[in-house]
């Protein structure tokens, strides 16, 4: 056999093992996506029932609901002047029927228990009903477009600090741990413990600093007023806009992603495969790239993980403080307002995107590691 | 015969030299003080030879591996000497030129087997292809189907190319590893503990691989072990190494049979032999320190041999044509150590 023909068939052998693992991979990673998928549902089931029972006092908010039928019942008879006259036993009567009405219109005749299924099934397939009070901007009382409103803004905000948050603390981590021991890496250091304030925090003096002080920058809101018609100076506004809320969530965020980084590249650059790279003259940034970085990725996206759950609980008291038009907005009041339907709805909805989080990161994650990808059982 | 000079003068036929290390030091610094890891090493390595650096833990022997390679830590307080490879001294070239031209070129490695030294997200294939792809610009397609001749070299089925390392047992971790340190054809393998991680069996036979690798390639290997019994199967030659210092360089045949240094001596007498009914001796007390390192001869605390002149440090007697020694028992005139 000649050696070109020998590398040809070598060649074959390549591809029929990629293929090979290429299949087997398929099929298991299919497998991982689904049981993720059934436990981050169940997940979901449990945080939205209980939000139902919480939501509803566990039942109380029925005995509450009673009281004004009954009471609004009794009202409407007295003041009625053809029932006001009626003898104290038909008028009791009267109301008792009114009231009956009213709690089967409402389905209060049936146990609570039995009915907070049906709100857990109605909230699911996000049906989630009428405000109480709010209404959308656009005159909607339904909960579902009242939300759906909100939600793009909180995604913009939340998903662009959460990329300069990504980026910077890879970026920033890794030059630290080049040079670390150096002035940058101690100044970073001493910038560490601001991360133990929240983004809200920082945005009240951020606004007290620049639009208060220095009349640059907008205090709160996504776009100016009116906003603007051409959509390039709409988008420029919102920009300007979010400069300030970003700021505050990377203040009480950045520098201990970036230390915390930082320390993990050290690890694992002083690991022996890294040590082996270096003594095969592979060149410093592809050691970065390809022996430091990416076997860090899985502890990054977990730590990055934590991070975004958090900011998208963290974000209500930032949008207030900024008067961000978001979802935190909403939740904050829809608390001053009673408004129990927005409330369930908001929490279904950040059930279903805490899920989607979840679930999208697990699978980065099985991306990034191969020994995540084969799952578990093969080793 | 007093010679007051390296291991490596005049006594060989300089070109069948491939690496020649001369006065060699590496220190580190560290809060309490330099630590003297390498100081002032002398050795050659012949072509197609397999020298043996022995020596128990904390010796310097790994420090000696990572200064030949240039794979330093940052706290470094004194690096120094002259490393000739094929002739070239190659302490003078730059981090880069050093980098292009050198490493995994004309000096490549195998790691202490562990499962660590190889990159856990990469495939094998890659990881053993790479060297081709940097060093010689090779496409990476071409890369593994010499990554895959390799492979085929040191016994690894050819499917493991597109695994990754943690489906590999320890015993195919370091085939693969001995495959990448061959891959680019390099004058000199480091193998540094190549076999401590692994069972017996195993090493046994990554040490036959070796050696066949050796025959049929013509490499020169520096192996650098704590392990008597297994070095003696392959080596050439033998170098002891003792605080930082070689105290003896011999030929392997001479140096199993009756080692010259009472330290190398105590070394094998402490290894227990099969089928003998001698009980293993111990070394008693510990190697200094090598933060302060006595003035003298570093063994002669722990030397029975010891007597006044080893208050002074020995220079290195050429006791033949192949042996060298640092201790003064081998001065002419005196009696010589009898164990």
């Amino acid at each position: 056999m000649t050696d070109k023909s020998t590398i040809l068939d070598y060649e074959k052998t390549i591809r029929e093992e990629q293929r090979r693992a290429q299949r087997q991979s398929i099929t298991k990673f299919l497998q991982y996506v689904a049981g993720k998928l059934l436990v981050l549902f169940f997940t979901i089931v449990i945080a939205v029932y209980l939000t139902v029972l919480i939501a509803n006092m566990g039942g109380y908010v029925d005995e509450i609901k009673r009281g004004v039928i009954r009471e609004q019942a009794s009202i409407g008879v007295s003041l009625d002047p053809t029932l006001r006259d009626l003898p104290t036993d038909e008028r009791l009567a009267y109301i008792d029927a009114q009231v009956k009405i009213q709690e089967e219109r409402l389905g209060l005749d049936r146990p609570f228990f039995i009915r907070s299924f049906g709100y857990l099934s109605d909230a699911l397939t996000l049906d989630l009903g009428f405000a109480e009070n709010l209404t959308s901007d656009s005159g909607s009382k339904q909960v579902r477009l009242i939300i759906l409103e909100r939600l793009p803004s909180t995604l913009l905000l939340l998903g662009v600090s959460n990329f300069f948050l990504f980026i910077g603390s890879i970026f920033f981590g890794l030059r630290l741990a080049r040079r670390h021991g150096g002035w940058t890496d101690k100044l970073i250091q001493a910038f560490v413990p601001t991360s133990a304030a929240p983004g809200w925090f920082y945005g009240i003096f951020l606004i007290l600093l620049f639009p208060v002080l220095l009349k640059v920058l907008p205090f709160g809101g996504i776009v100016s007023a009116p906003p603007p018609e051409d959509p390039i100076a709409y988008a420029l506004s919102v920009a300007r806009h979010s400069i300030l809320p970003v700021t505050a969530i990377l203040l009480s965020s950045l520098f201990i992603s970036i230390y915390t980084n930082r320390t993990f590249f050290m690890i694992f650059a002083s690991e022996n495969y890294v040590e082996l790279a270096k003594a095969k003259g592979v060149p410093d940034r592809m050691i970065e790239q390809k022996y430091i970085l990416r076997p860090t990725l899985p502890t990054i996206i977990t730590n990055l993980a934590f991070t975004i759950i958090g900011l998208w609980t963290g974000s209500l008291f930032l949008e207030v403080v900024f008067s961000w038009p978001g979802t935190g907005e909403l939740i904050s009041r829809a608390l001053g307002a009673f408004d129990t339907p927005i409330i369930i709805g908001t929490t279904v909805i950040y059930a279903y995107m805490l899920g989607i989080t979840v679930f999208l990161l697990d699978f980065f994650y099985a991306l990034v590691d191969p020994r995540i990808r084969v799952g578990e059982g093969s080793k | 015969m007093k010679v007051e000079m390296g291991f490596d003068d005049a006594q060989y036929d300089m070109q069948e030299m491939i690496l020649d290390v001369d006065d060699l030091k590496l220190h580190y610094r560290t809060r309490n003080g330099a630590v003297q890891a390498v100081d002032g090493v002398n050795f050659t390595l012949r072509k197609n030879h397999a020298t043996v650096v022995i020596g128990e833990s904390g010796c310097g022997k790994s420090s000696l591996a990572k200064a030949i390679l240039r794979l330093l830590p940052r706290n470094i307080e004194t690096f120094s000497g002259k490393v000739y490879i094929d002739g070239e001294d190659v302490m003078l070239l730059s981090d880069e030129q050093f980098r292009r031209n050198i490493r995994w070129n004309r000096v490549s490695m195998v790691p202490q087997a562990a499962l660590n030294s190889l990159n856990p997200v990469v495939r094998v294939g890659e990881q053993v292809a790479e060297p081709l792809v940097i060093h010689q610009k090779m496409g990476k397609r071409s890369a593994l189907g010499k990554a895959l001749r390799m492979f085929e070299r040191v016994g690894v089925p050819s499917d493991f190319l597109t695994r990754y390392p943690f489906e590999l047992s320890g015993g195919m971790r370091q085939r693969v590893a001995i495959a990448m340190a061959l891959i680019t054809d390099p004058d000199i393998v480091l193998l540094d503990e190549p076999t401590s991680a692994l069972d017996v069996l195993t090493q046994a036979n990554i040490m036959n691989l070796l050696k066949e690798v050796k025959r049929d390639v013509g490499t020169s290997y520096l192996l650098i072990t704590h392990d008597i019994a297994t070095s003696s199967e392959i080596a050439d030659s033998v170098a002891v190494m003792y605080a930082g210092q070689i105290v003896e360089v011999s030929d392997a045949r001479r140096f199993f049979e009756k080692p010259l240094h009472p330290y190398a001596d105590m070394l094998m007498a402490s290894v227990p032999k099969l089928g003998r009914h001698e009980v293993p001796i111990p070394i008693l007390g510990q190697p200094p320190s090598l933060l302060n390192p006595p003035t003298g001869c570093r063994f002669r605390d722990r030397c029975p041999a010891r007597f006044s002149k080893c208050d002074e440090e020995p220079p290195i007697f050429q006791v033949d044509e192949e042996r060298q020694v640092k201790c003064w028992l081998h001065e002419e005139g005196v009696a010589h150590y009898v164990s």
